[in-house]
C-alpha cells in the first residue's frame, strides 16, 4: 500500500470519525437522563459550591462515584447514572486520596465541615488536604452546602437528623456541665452505660490509645483533653472537656461503655463523628482507656461486672481508682492466677 | 521581526526551546505538589499553591508545554527534511508557536487562580481551547502544503504520524472539551464523563503517541544509519493505532454507571492496543538490531530508545489495568499516577528529549554544548522515573488492596507517608534534569562548536 496524501488525510479522518461516532456519538444519542430515586436539583448555594469544587480541583483527590466493589466506604449504595442528572460538569474523579464524597451529605454536621475546610487537620489531624482558609466565609459555606447535598434525598434525611439533634445538644450544653453530661449520658443505651471497659489499661493499650487519640481526636479535644483544640472556635456545641467527667465518676457510674458507644457512633447534631468504620473494637476500648486514665484519672477496666479474662492477657491490677479514693497498694509482681 | 520569523527552521527551534522551558516550569509544579502530599502545611494560606490548583498546572504544562511542543518542534524539522523541501511557511509555523504557547501559558496564570474547567486533561478554558485549535489548524495547513510541495516521492512514516496527529487533534479536542458549551466546557449529566475521557485518553493516544512514534521512526534509523525495518509493519501500526485508540477512553470510568456495551468496547480495544504498540516497538527494535553500539553511543538516540522501552512497560500496564478484575485494585490510587508518569515522561518525554538533542545540532549546524550533560540528564530522569514507577506502583497496591479489604481512606493515609516522601525526594532528580537540559540547550545555541560542513552533509544523506 502506498501512502499518498489523499489516503493519509482522508483515511485518517474517516477512521477517526467512525471511531468517534461509536464511542461518543452513540452514547449521546441513546443515554437517557432519568433521575434516580435519591436525585434532587441543587439549590443556588449548592451550585455555587459545585463551581468552587470544580475550580479548586477537589476532584483530583475525591471521587464522586461509589463502585460495586467499594468496601472501603461501607458502600450502602452504588452510584447510578440517574444521580448525575443536570450536573455540569459531573467530574467523577480518577483518584481517591481523600474519601469518596458522592454520598457524604449529612454524615457530618455543618460546623464540622466548616472547621474541616478552614483547616482539614482541625477535624482530621492526619489529613493531607490543603487548608482553604484563603476562601471567604461565604465560599466555605457554599462548599459545605455542596458537600452536604451529596447523596440527594438521603443526604437531606441525614441533614434533617443533624439539625434536629443539634438543637437539643446546644440546649443541653447551655445548661452547664452537669446538665450537659447528664444529657450526653442519657443518649447512650442503658446496657452500654453499665458496661465497664473489658480490656486492661496496660502500658501497651494506653500507648495504642494515645496514638489513636493523636491521629483522630487531638485537634478538637486538645492534647490535654479539655476540649480547647484549635477546632473549638468553629464548633457549637464545643468539644467535650473530658476533665469535667471526674465529678461524675462515682461508684457504679461506669464510663468505659459510654466512651465506647460515643466513639463508635458519634453524637449526631454535634461535630463528634462516628469512628466505627475506622476503628476496630479493641482500638475503641484502648482509646476509652486512654481517655479515662489520662483525662479523668480513672478507668473502670477490669472492674465488675466482667466476663472471663481473655486468654492472651496477663494478670492486671487496676491502679486507677475513682477520684477521692486511695490508690491501692500494688502487690509486688503478683503471681498470675493459674486455675 | 517578519524576517526573523522567516528564517528556515527557526519555528522548529523555538518549539523545542519552549518545550525545555516548560519542562522546568512543569517540574517545579510537580515537585511542589509532591511536597504538598507529604506536608500539606508547606507554604500555607496561599490560594495559588494548593494541590488542587497545582496539579492541573503540572499536568497540562508537562503535556502541552514540554512533551507536545518539543515533539512538534522536531516534527517541523524532519517534515521538510524528509520531503526534501522547505517548510511551506515559516511565519505560519511561528503563528502556531504563538497560539500554542498562549494556551500553555494560560495554565500557570489561570489554573492557579481557579480559572479552569476542572475536567481532568480538559482544564483549559474556552479561549485557551480556541487558541490551541488555531495553532493546530495552522500546523495542519503548513504540513499539508509542505507535503504538497514535496520533492521526494515517497512519504515516510514519520510524516504520516506528524500530519495525522494534527488532523486527529483538531477533530478530537473540540469534541472532548465540549467546546460548543463555552461556559462550563462540559455536558450535563453522566454523559460528560464519556466526553471527558474521550479526550482524556486521546490526549496521550492521538496527540503524544503519534508525535513520539514519528520522532522515534525518524531518529532511530538515522542514528543506526540503516533503512527502516519494514514499511508494512509501520502501515499496520499506523492504522491500528487510530482504529483502536480512540475507543478506549471509557476504561477510566469502567466502574461507574456508564452503559455496559461501552465498557466492553473500551476493555476489548484497550487490550487490542497491545497490537499497534508491539508493532511499533518491534519495527524500531528490528531497525536498531545489530546497531546497538551506535544507538547506545549516541546520547540522543539512547534517550529515544529509552522512551521505546518505557513505551513497552506502559503499554503492558495499560491493557492489564483495563481488565475489570484487576482495575478493582489498580484504579483510584497512585498506581494510575505511576502509569501516567511512565507514559508521559517515560515514553513521550524521553523521545521528545532525544529527538531534540538529535535535531538541535542539525538545525544550528553546531555541536551540542555538552554530550555529557545529555547523558547526565538521561541518568537523572531515568533514576527519578524508575523511582516514581516503583514508589507509586507500590503505594497504589497498598491503597488498592487496603480498600479492597475494607480499610477506610483515613486508615490508609498514614501508610502512604513513606511513599509520598520518597516520591517528593525523587522529584528533585526530575527537576534537576529539567534544569540541566535547559542549560545545555541554551549553551548549545550560544556557543556550540561549529560543525564541519562535510560531516553535516553526511548526516543529512543518511536520512
Amino acid at each position: 500500500m502506498k501512502m499518498t496524501p489523499a489516503v493519509l488525510i482522508v483515511g485518517a479522518l474517516m477512521v477517526f470519525w467512525a471511531s468517534a461516532f461509536i464511542i461518543v456519538g452513540i452514547p449521546s444519542l441513546t443515554m437517557k437522563e432519568t433521575p434516580s430515586e435519591i436525585w434532587r436539583p441543587l439549590t443556588p448555594l449548592e451550585k455555587a459550591g459545585h463551581r468552587l469544587y470544580v475550580k479548586n480541583g477537589c476532584s483530583y483527590c475525591h471521587s464522586l462515584f461509589i463502585r460495586v466493589n467499594d468496601w472501603d466506604i461501607g458502600a450502602e449504595r452504588i452510584a447510578k447514572a440517574g444521580d448525575y442528572v443536570g450536573v455540569e460538569p459531573a467530574i467523577l474523579g480518577s483518584e481517591r486520596t481523600g474519601p469518596d464524597l458522592s454520598q457524604e451529605g449529612g454524615e457530618h454536621s455543618d460546623d464540622w465541615n466548616i472547621a474541616h475546610f478552614t483547616n482539614p487537620r482541625f477535624t482530621s489531624p492526619i489529613s493531607l488536604m490543603p487548608s482553604w482558609d484563603f476562601l471567604t466565609e461565604g465560599e466555605i459555606t457554599a462548599l459545605t452546602a455542596y458537600v452536604q447535598s451529596q447523596g440527594g434525598k438521603h443526604a437531606d434525611l441525614r441533614q434533617a437528623r443533624q439539625r434536629e439533634w443539634k438543637k437539643q445538644a446546644v440546649e443541653a450544653y447551655s445548661g452547664g456541665f452537669d446538665r450537659n453530661i447528664e444529657w450526653l449520658h442519657a443518649q447512650v443505651p442503658e446496657v452500654w452505660r453499665r458496661m465497664p471497659n473489658p480490656y486492661p489499661a496496660t502500658e501497651a493499650a494506653l500507648q495504642r490509645g494515645k496514638r489513636i487519640y493523636q491521629q483522630l481526636c487531638v485537634n478538637c479535644h486538645s492534647p490535654v483533653g479539655d476540649g480547647n483544640g484549635p477546632a473549638m472556635p468553629f464548633l457549637s456545641p464545643p468539644p467535650l472537656n473530658f476533665t469535667t467527667l471526674r465529678r461524675h465518676v462515682v461508684e457504679n457510674r461506669y464510663i468505659g461503655g459510654i466512651f465506647y458507644y460515643q466513639i463508635m457512633n458519634g453524637i449526631t447534631g454535634t461535630a463528634m463523628p462516628y469512628f466505627k468504620k475506622h476503628l476496630e473494637s479493641e482500638k475503641i476500648w484502648d482509646l476509652a482507656n486512654y481517655l479515662g486514665v489520662s483525662f479523668v484519672g480513672y478507668t473502670d477496666a477490669n472492674t465488675e461486672p466482667r466476663g472471663i479474662d481473655a486468654s492472651f492477657e496477663g494478670a492486671w491490677e487496676n491502679s486507677y481508682p475513682p477520684p477521692g479514693r486511695e490508690r491501692p497498694e500494688l502487690p509486688v509482681a503478683p503471681p498470675a492466677p493459674v486455675p | 521581526m517578519f524576517k526573523f520569523a522567516s528564517k528556515p527552521q527557526s519555528a522548529a527551534l523555538a518549539f523545542m526551546v519552549a518545550g525545555s522551558v516548560w519542562f522546568v516550569v512543569g517540574a517545579v509544579y510537580g515537585f511542589m505538589s509532591a511536597i504538598h502530599l507529604v506536608a500539606p502545611e508547606f507554604l500555607p494560606h496561599v490560594g495559588a499553591l494548593v494541590f488542587g490548583r497545582e496539579r492541573p498546572v503540572h499536568v497540562n504544562t508537562m503535556l502541552y508545554g514540554f512533551v507536545g511542543p518539543m515533539l512538534v518542534g522536531s516534527g517541523l524539522y524532519y517534515l521538510p527534511a524528509l520531503l526534501r523541501t522547505r517548510l511551506w511557511s515559516e511565519p505560519l509555523a511561528w503563528a502556531a508557536f504563538f497560539f500554542w504557547n498562549l494556551t500553555v501559558l494560560s495554565g500557570p496564570v489561570g489554573f492557579a487562580f481557579g480559572i479552569t474547567q476542572g475536567r481532568e486533561y480538559n482544564e483549559y478554558v474556552w479561549l485557551a481551547d480556541v487558541s490551541l485549535v488555531i495553532a493546530v489548524v495552522c500546523l495542519i495547513v503548513n504540513s499539508a502544503l509542505t507535503i504538497a510541495n514535496r520533492q521526494e516521492d515517497q512519504i515516510y512514516v514519520s510524516i504520516w504520524y506528524f500530519m495525522a496527529t494534527f488532523l486527529w487533534t483538531a477533530s478530537n479536542y473540540p469534541l472532548g472539551n465540549v467546546m460548543w458549551h463555552p461556559a462550563t466546557g462540559a455536558m450535563p449529566g453522566l454523559i460528560d464523563s464519556i466526553f471527558l475521557w474521550f479526550w482524556g485518553h486521546n490526549l496521550p493516544g492521538l496527540l503524544i503517541t503519534p508525535l513520539a512514534t514519528g520522532a522515534a521512526y525518524f531518529v532511530i534509523p538515522r542514528v543506526a544509519r540503516t533503512p527502516l525495518n519494514s514499511h508494512t509493519l509501520s502501515l499496520l501500526g499506523f492504522w491500528l493505532l487510530i482504529a483502536l485508540y480512540s475507543h478506549i477512553g471509557g476504561h477510566h470510568v469502567l466502574q461507574s454507571p456508564i452503559p455496559n456495551w461501552l465498557k466492553t468496547v473500551s476493555v476489548v480495544d484497550s487490550i487490542a492496543m497491545v497490537l499497534p504498540v508491539s508493532i511499533v516497538v518491534i519495527n524500531l527494535w528490528m531497525t536498531a538490531r545489530n546497531f546497538g553500539r551506535r544507538i547506545w553511543g549516541d546520547p540522543a538516540a539512547r534517550l529515544v530508545m529509552g522512551g521505546v522501552v518505557w513505551y513497552i512497560v506502559t503499554c503492558i500496564q495499560g491493557p492489564l489495568q483495563s481488565l475489570p478484575f484487576l482495575q478493582r485494585v489498580t484504579h483510584f490510587n497512585n498506581w494510575t499516577v505511576g502509569h501516567a508518569h511512565i507514559a508521559m515522561l517515560g515514553f513521550g518525554g524521553y523521545i521528545a528529549l532525544g529527538a531534540m538533542w538529535h535535531i538541535v545540532p542539525l538545525i544550528t549546524g553546531r555541536e551540542l554544548y555538552s554530550k555529557k550533560l545529555v547523558s547526565l540528564q538521561f541518568g537523572l530522569v531515568t533514576f527519578g522515573l524508575t523511582g516514581f514507577f516503583l514508589v507509586l506502583t507500590a503505594a497504589g497496591l497498598v491503597q488498592g488492596t487496603a480498600w479492597h479489604n475494607g480499610e477506610t481512606v483515613l486508615r490508609v493515609l498514614p501508610q502512604l507517608v513513606p511513599f509520598m516522601a520518597s516520591r517528593a525526594a525523587l522529584g528533585v532528580f526530575i527537576f534537576t534534569a529539567s534544569l540541566v537540559g535547559l542549560y545545555n540547550l541554551l549553551m548549545s545555541l550560544r556557543r556550540g562548536e561549529e560543525q564541519e560542513g562535510a560531516q553535516l552533509q553526511r548526516a543529512e544523506d543518511a536520512a
